[in-house]
């Protein structure tokens, strides 16, 4: 009788035990998976929004209308260091759309209206072309259309905005819907480590 | 007033008269010879587009220009170089405060006058390499606003410096001592009168009563006069659409030379002869 009861509670602590060498490990993982593991990052110079030398081409909204999230977990940055704080930035305003009373573009270029726009000081009212302006893209409203990237590339701009995986966002999909069907082939499953260089070559956090 | 394609001479390529990374910089002397700086060299073209002579330079040139003595002035970052006309180096200035990176540069009588583009301004000099003083960074905005990462300049026959600011869409004229006169252009939209997109004329120059500029994103070569009265678009279609920073000279015979930055060749574009205006 004593020995199948030891016998019992030695089985009973042995699956107690695995269950909490499981827990443990899927603990493990969780904690590490953001930093140790795989995930979708999109390659800047492979996007056709962002490449370098593709010009005179439409903007490609893949990563808008692909993801299978609501709000696509791609959504456009724009680096500050490398903004160039124009008057005119072709990325906030349609460049192409008719002048208003004030001599700035009438329309601007984003469909959802992400980018807002900050004078950087005081405005000189007589002369309103001589500041800087700083350009911020609301991420809550951003699709990752890829339009402001598009804009803002060499040579029309200076290439500050570019789209990133937001990995906060990303339910990472064993097969990721976009690219499945990104033309470019931009995306794709790899470390942090191999995060790609940015267009400018600077490697880029995520 | 119209104008029309009539060649191409350099071009991509490692041949002497040919460019492998960059096509930077345009002059024309006196005897209407053309001078291209790029890669790390000065070519030489005659009027018809033939190679004169080459030589090379310390660094990777970002402008040329040509003296009243004949003498051809490059501009590199860090450094300025003075060349005989054969290509004879006569004598050279090193200052990465000063010359940070001299993308257009050029000589007023017995003075010379840099676009740093690296501090946004230009910089006077007398003959003997001092310093006399900045041109345009005694500004709220502390220099010119290029965010096209270039800053040129033309001298006219008065002396005075035509600037492009591309980023308040203008060309400025300055005095040599720093004064402010006035400046041609606004931002226009899809209106090609004015000047378009983020940060344009890139580049200038300045012939009698003519004001020659041209733009990126899209690429074109315009001409307007003194009052900033669009004359001409000289072209709008000829250019790699990815150019930027395309420099351009204007020779006696009112031919227009544009550096096309991607291709590496030099477009040249003639008034239309059945044009009269």
């Amino acid at each position: 009788m004593s020995e199948k009861k030891s016998r019992r509670e030695a089985l009973g602590l042995a699956a107690r035990g695995v269950a909490l060498v499981g827990l443990g490990g899927a603990a493990i993982h969780l904690f590490r998976r953001p930093a140790g593991e795989s995930a979708w990052q999109l390659d800047p110079n492979k996007c056709v929004n962002s490449q370098l030398g593709v010009v005179g081409v439409e903007a490609c909204d893949v990563c808008a209308v692909e993801c299978v999230l609501p709000l696509s977990a791609v959504r456009a940055i724009n680096e500050s260091a490398i903004c160039g704080r124009c008057y005119i930035c072709p990325a906030y305003f349609d460049v192409k759309s008719a002048v208003d009373e004030e001599g700035l573009p009438s329309e601007k270029l984003c469909p959802r209206d992400a980018i807002e726009r900050y004078p950087i000081g005081w405005v000189d009212p007589d002369d309103p072309a001589n500041n800087y302006y700083e350009y911020v893209i609301d991420e809550e409203r951003c699709n990752g259309c890829g339009l402001c990237v598009m804009a803002c590339k060499e040579p029309a701009g200076l290439s500050s905005i570019q789209l990133e995986v937001r990995h906060d966002l990303c339910v990472d999909c064993n097969r990721c819907t976009i690219s499945g069907v990104c033309p470019e082939d931009a995306l794709d499953r790899i470390l942090p480590e191999d995060f790609p260089l940015s267009v400018h070559g600077t490697r880029r956090e995520s | 007033m119209e104008y029309r394609q009539l060649r191409t001479y350099a071009g991509r390529g490692t041949n002497e008269g040919r460019f492998a990374k960059s096509l930077r910089g345009l002059a024309i002397d006196g005897s209407g010879r053309i001078l291209c700086a790029g890669d790390s060299k000065v070519v030489v073209f005659d009027g018809e587009g033939a190679v004169v002579r080459s030589w090379a330079t310390h660094a990777s040139p970002w402008s040329v220009a040509v003296g009243g003595d004949g003498s051809v002035w490059v501009g590199e970052a860090g450094r300025v170089e003075v060349f005989s006309p054969e290509g004879k180096l006569l004598r050279f200035w090193k200052s990465p405060q000063r010359f940070g990176r001299v993308t257009a540069l050029g000589t007023v009588g017995e003075e010379f006058v840099v676009a740093d583009a690296a501090d946004r301004c230009l910089r006077r000099f007398a003959a003997d390499g001092t310093f006399l003083n900045d041109i345009g960074k005694d500004t709220r905005m502390k220099g010119f606003l290029i965010p096209n990462g270039t800053l040129d300049f033309s001298v006219d026959g008065e002396g005075i410096l035509h600037i492009t600011n591309p980023g308040k869409h203008r060309v400025e004229r300055y005095t040599l001592d720093d004064r402010l006169l006035g400046h041609i252009g606004r931002f226009s939209g899809p209106d090609p009168s004015g000047f378009s997109g983020c940060c344009n004329p890139t580049n200038v120059t300045v012939v009698g009563d003519r004001i020659y500029v041209t733009e990126k994103a899209e690429p074109r070569a315009k001409v307007y006069d003194l009052e900033g009265k669009m004359l001409a678009i000289i072209s709008d279609d000829a250019f790699e659409p990815g150019c930027k920073n395309m420099d351009l000279v204007v020779d006696s015979a009112g031919r227009v030379h544009v550096a096309d930055t991607v291709r590496l060749e030099v477009l040249v574009f003639a008034r239309d002869e059945s044009d009269n205006e």
